[in-house]
């Protein structure tokens, strides 16, 4: 049977290639709606892992990274420090702007850092080594058409970009970089802020603990000792921002998704449907040779199943091509579109889908009249 | 020739249907991103507009509420209230957090009110009332639904208590939820005393708020004066810009996407109709006159499609807005205009396949059958 359905798929391969691009089409599109979501929960939760705290401390009642605003006492630093088991506290603290450039604007959040919670990957440049010097996504940079050497006004504050980094976006929004030393020139400075009481010298501590030390213990002993501080695990905070994404972003996402699955319901189907309803002549030719409608339904089915085998690599290579061109054509958007579940998921949906869709003109086969096939 | 195309696109009229349905459903895919991030994007700006001041006072150097933060001297304010042409100041406190509710967090941007002050308050109430006091709430109905919450409930921000007074109504989408509080709540919480966020400024009857605007941002130092509508569309706009890459990314691969799917229907549909065109060249019909029939039932095929589309999302809106009540969908004439424009470019690009197959016809076939 095998043998048949290879030949009746190469015997029109225009036909049959057609129908594999569009069912690979249709699983790219799911995939990078899929590994949109599993993106957006990564970049939440790496925003947070990729500071490389041991235990990050914030405001007491903030249990959030990004999307809160925590803001620490200054002296709370010296408190933390004096927390047994706790090696260094180093400050660090965000603050959310809006950049705008020839009538564009985006959202920007920078991290003013000190030895440790700057980028982590600089893809352009180098880190913050002059006065003013500042540190900016990718994706900040892609649009705007900014690289190192490049001056950057936020807030009518002059910084000169010394490199550029990937891997640090969340929430649509880019990360910006800079340090300690130009923090207060900024507050001063700039028009971020009327009175620079207002505005927040330290949002979180990212605490080292000492060699041997329990992270989780010291957690604890800080939520102990400090009142105005809460101290997580970063895979804690992690968590609290993946899942503050799970609730804003899910359901859209969500629905979009099931609208691409009903999409490729419908696109799957009517592939399949109208591939063997044109051979309709040829399996009538076949049932009148004494084959089974059983065995033909069967055959159809099998075909079904193989075209889709034969989409599901390409729609996946579709998919981590288009997310390679999105990615490099806004570095904000992280796409993972070959994560295991995704692709399993997909290509069961895709398989049973194609097989109904093969599967309906079968009821027309088996009631076919083998005699038409010798009148025509 | 009319008679022969329009036979032609319902001769498998089971086949013309899947096929529409498909490329409709490829359309629809497009056309619900559009609706999704219009819809946001209307709701992002919707307390600013259902506040209704002429005249929004912030910060120097911001200039939109969405992601933005704000600080303006008191002091500030009660210049403003001085100035010629002011009838009204509100000042209200504002922050974007995570608020806890119903044990789920939520992202929330909450709106600190004067005391006794329901200016800058929900303009629509579901229950309760909408001026919250010390340590009391009013929360989206929305919110309060989906969190199985009712007046008299609590919720925490910053781990403080608040209890539920009111819910209130069109406050709630999936990115700008709007939770009111009372401003010393919010000011002790953000640890900010003596500034506000933003204020509401009423322009006396007769003033123009454009004026109004430029009058308040020449005489008080460091601030910016926009007005409602200067506001909106700088909300609006930056919503939008967020959102329109995703969006013209869903755009171009639906596109691709009905673009293979009226492919493979022309290309089947002349496929199955070999014969007849060999004939009809080999009777002289010219190579123009089938072009164009085979354009024409494209063009049927995809304006059906798109219809459909818009059928479909037409449906979709409110029966999302009854299941996933979090997302707020609205589609845009901007929106028909940019997929319909799609769907011409794409029915154009598809007809490739199945003229070039119909310029491979040779019109000898159709005698040696």
């Amino acid at each position: 049977m095998l043998d048949l359905v290879l030949k009746q798929l190469r015997y029109n391969s225009f036909r049959s290639l057609l129908t594999v691009l569009a069912i690979a089409a249709v699983i790219a599109e799911i995939l990078i709606l899929e590994g949109f979501l599993a993106g957006l929960y990564k970049q939440l939760q790496s925003a947070v892992l990729n500071r490389n705290a041991d235990v990050i401390v914030s405001q007491t009642g903030i249990s959030n990274f990004l999307a809160s605003r925590s803001i620490l006492p200054q002296l709370t630093r010296r408190d933390v420090e004096d927390v047994e088991g706790v090696k260094e506290a180093h400050p660090l603290t965000a603050l959310s702007v809006i950049y705008s450039q020839g009538g564009r604007s985006m959202p920007i959040i920078i991290f003013v850092h000190d030895a440790i919670g700057g980028p982590t990957e600089i893809i352009a440049g180098g880190p913050v080594v002059s006065d003013r010097g500042i540190v900016i996504d990718q994706g900040l940079s892609r649009k705007f058409g900014l690289k190192p050497g490049d001056n950057i006004t936020i807030s009518d504050f002059d910084f000169k970009i010394s490199g550029v980094s990937s891997r640090s976006a969340a929430f649509f929004t880019p990360f910006a970089f800079i340090v300690y030393d130009d923090l207060i020139d900024f507050y001063l400075e700039s028009d971020v802020a009327d009175d620079i009481a207002t505005f927040p010298l330290l949002s979180f501590l990212l605490v080292d603990v000492e060699e041997g030390a329990d992270p989780q213990a010291v957690a604890a002993r800080i939520e102990k000792t400090v009142d105005v501080a809460d101290a997580f695990l970063p895979d804690q905070l992690a968590r609290n921002d993946e899942d503050m994404g799970r609730e804003l972003m899910g359901p859209i996402l969500g629905l979009l998704i099931v609208v691409s699955y009903g999409t490729g319901a419908l696109v799957v189907g009517m592939f399949m449907f109208a591939t063997i309803r044109a051979r309709l002549p040829s399996l009538g030719v076949m049932r009148a040779l004494g084959f089974k409608p059983r065995t033909l339904g069967a055959a159809v089915v099998l075909e079904a199943g193989l075209l889709t085998i034969f989409a599901l690599p390409i729609g996946i290579l579709l998919s981590l091509g288009l997310a390679n061109i999105i990615h490099d054509l806004s570095p904000i958007y992280l796409i993972l579109p070959v994560e295991p579940t995704a692709v399993v998921r997909t290509a069961i949906v895709c398989l049973a889908l194609a097989s109904i869709g093969a599967l309906a003109p079968v009821r027309m086969i088996a009631r076919l009249d083998p005699a038409v096939v010798f009148r025509s | 020739m009319l008679m022969w195309t329009l036979k032609g696109l319902v001769a498998a009229p089971l086949q013309l249907l899947a096929s529409v349905g498909a490329i409709a459903g490829a359309f629809s895919l497009i056309l619900f991103f559009q609706a999704v991030f219009a819809g946001e994007s209307d709701q992002i700006v919707a307390y600013i507009e259902k506040s209704d001041a002429d005249v929004w006072v912030m910060q120097k150097g911001v200039s939109n509420m969405h992601m933005a933060s704000s600080f303006i001297s008191d002091w500030k304010a009660q210049k403003i209230e001085t100035v010629d042409g002011v009838s009204k100041v509100t000042p209200i406190l504002y922050l974007n957090t995570v608020m806890v509710a119903g044990e789920r967090h939520w992202f929330s941007f909450i709106v600190g009110l004067n005391k006794g002050d329901s200016r800058a308050g929900p303009w629509e109430m579901a229950a309760g009332q909408a001026l919250p006091g010390p340590s009391e709430a009013v929360v989206p109905a929305v919110l309060a639904r989906l969190a199985n919450l009712k007046t008299g409930d609590q919720v925490s921000i910053a781990d403080r208590d608040f209890r539920i007074v009111g819910l209130s109504e069109n406050t709630f989408s999936m990115a700008n939820s709007i939770t009111f509080i009372a401003m010393d709540d919010l000011s002790d919480i953000m640890s900010t005393f003596g500034s506000f966020s933003y204020l509401l400024v009423d322009a006396e009857p007769g003033v123009d708020p454009i004026a109004l605007a430029a009058r308040l941002q020449s005489d008080v130092e460091k601030i910016n004066a926009l007005t409602r509508a200067e506001f909106t569309n700088n909300d609006w706009k930056i919503a939008m810009q967020m959102g329109l890459e995703v969006v013209s990314i869903m755009t171009i691969i639906g596109g691709g996407l009905a673009l293979l799917l009226i492919a493979f229907t022309a290309y089947n549909h002349v496929g199955q109709r070999e014969r007849e065109l060999a004939m009809m060249k080999a009777m002289g019909v010219r190579n123009r006159s089938i072009y164009a029939s085979i354009m024409f039932q494209i063009g049927v095929i995809t304006t059906l499609a798109f219809l459909a589309a818009i059928l479909i999302v037409v449906v979709a809106i409110p029966l999302t807005a009854w299941l996933v009540p979090q997302i707020t969908l609205r589609l845009t004439l901007d929106a028909l205009f940019q997929v319909g424009t799609a769907a011409f470019i794409v029915s154009l690009l598809a007809a490739i396949v199945p003229v070039r197959k119909l310029v491979n016809v040779d019109p000898v076939t159709a005698f040696q059958a």
